[in-house]
């Protein structure tokens, strides 16, 4: 049986298809340029804008982090899985805010734990005041930094720079790995 | 030294580290039946002197509710209880000093939440290895709980 106005509903029924699906995170309104990203990588340099093309997931931690990098880390691995080969045009790149222990070796050491393709970068001293004026983000020592196990706070959201370079979207630690992918996948 | 004599001599650690702590297992009985009891622990695996957390829970059988007071490991060199916190989109760890456990109830030690954390690891862990943790209440009882380790 037809439904009662079959124009209108394949009217909304085109509308809905023709709509963004909606994002999981939280959305920068408007989106704009993402902010210079120059950090040291174990063979070069890493610079956000050579990722044009490609979907940047970015997260500030630490190797040290006992918690919710590895967390968010995980999560991430699941999500690639997820993509399939929509992960192709995606960068997962974990970078350590923690120069005095984490060296570029380590730091991509400790990513590819993860999955084999996420990259390891780490901010020096100038790199981590460029992230904390352009960027916005809080990054300090937590206890005796001349203890080996001093902590670091760190932002806790994952950044989202879509293919045109726009920072568009954060994810808050806990998103589902099949959120995070549905996120890659619906970015326009 | 050769990777054979690396990986034996962290196997050695391992035990030694386990089994020290199944020695302290030994220790006078609590004053009554075990009613504390811990199950589903897991952590992460990680290099030696690097950090882990581990994750479990805790369940009190009994009426009377009792407080988790302390945790170690021979494993690490300090061990201790945190809280993972966002904070204004900063994200922090608080230290936990102690933890009630109401009576007839269960405390979750859970990714993002409240976990145990072991620094200064003394020999590398990685998936499928055993590690022990000791939990030390108020009311005298101290449980040894085998920590299974899992990939990052």
């Amino acid at each position: 049986m037809l439904p009662a106005r079959p124009a209108s509903t394949l009217l909304l029924l085109l509308a809905a298809l023709a709509c963004d699906a909606p994002l999981h995170g939280t959305e920068y309104d408007p989106a704009s340029p993402a902010p210079t990203l120059e950090l040291t990588g174990a063979e070069r340099i890493f610079r956000l804008s050579d990722h044009r093309d490609t979907t940047v997931l970015l997260y500030f931690g630490y190797t040290h982090c006992p918690d919710v990098c590895p967390t968010t880390l995980t999560d991430w691995a699941k999500a690639r899985r997820i993509l399939g080969d929509r992960a192709a045009r995606v960068r997962f790149v974990f970078v350590s805010v923690d120069p005095g222990r984490d060296t570029p070796a380590l730091a991509r050491a400790y990513a590819r734990q993860f999955d084999s393709t996420f990259i390891g970068v780490v901010a020096n001293d100038d790199q981590i005041a460029r992230l904390r004026r352009d960027w916005g983000v809080a990054v300090f020592t937590q206890g005796d930094p001349r203890s080996p196990d001093y902590g670091v706070g760190h932002p806790s959201r994952t950044f989202i720079v879509d293919r045109r370079g726009r920072l568009r979207l954060t994810h808050s630690p806990g998103t589902t790995p099949q959120m995070i992918a549905d996120d890659v996948r619906n970015l326009r | 030294m050769c990777a054979t004599c690396a990986e034996a001599m962290r196997r050695a650690v391992l035990l030694l580290a386990f089994g020290a702590l199944a020695c302290g297992s030994a220790e006078p009985p609590a004053r009554r039946a075990p009613t504390l009891v811990a199950h589903d622990a897991w952590a992460r695996s990680a290099d030696s002197g690097g950090t882990t957390a581990v994750y479990l829970v805790i369940k009190n059988t009994d009426t009377v509710p009792d407080t988790l007071r302390a945790v170690r490991s021979a494993l690490a060199a300090d061990a201790g209880m945190h809280v993972s916190m966002d904070r204004r989109g900063t994200m922090q760890m608080v230290p936990v000093r102690s933890l009630a456990v109401s009576g007839r109830d269960s405390v979750v030690f859970r990714p993002l939440a409240t976990h145990v954390m072991l620094t200064g690891l003394r020999a590398s862990i990685g998936a499928g290895d055993l590690l022990s943790l000791t939990l030390e209440f108020t009311s005298g009882t101290t449980l040894a709980v085998p920590v299974t380790v899992r990939q990052p």
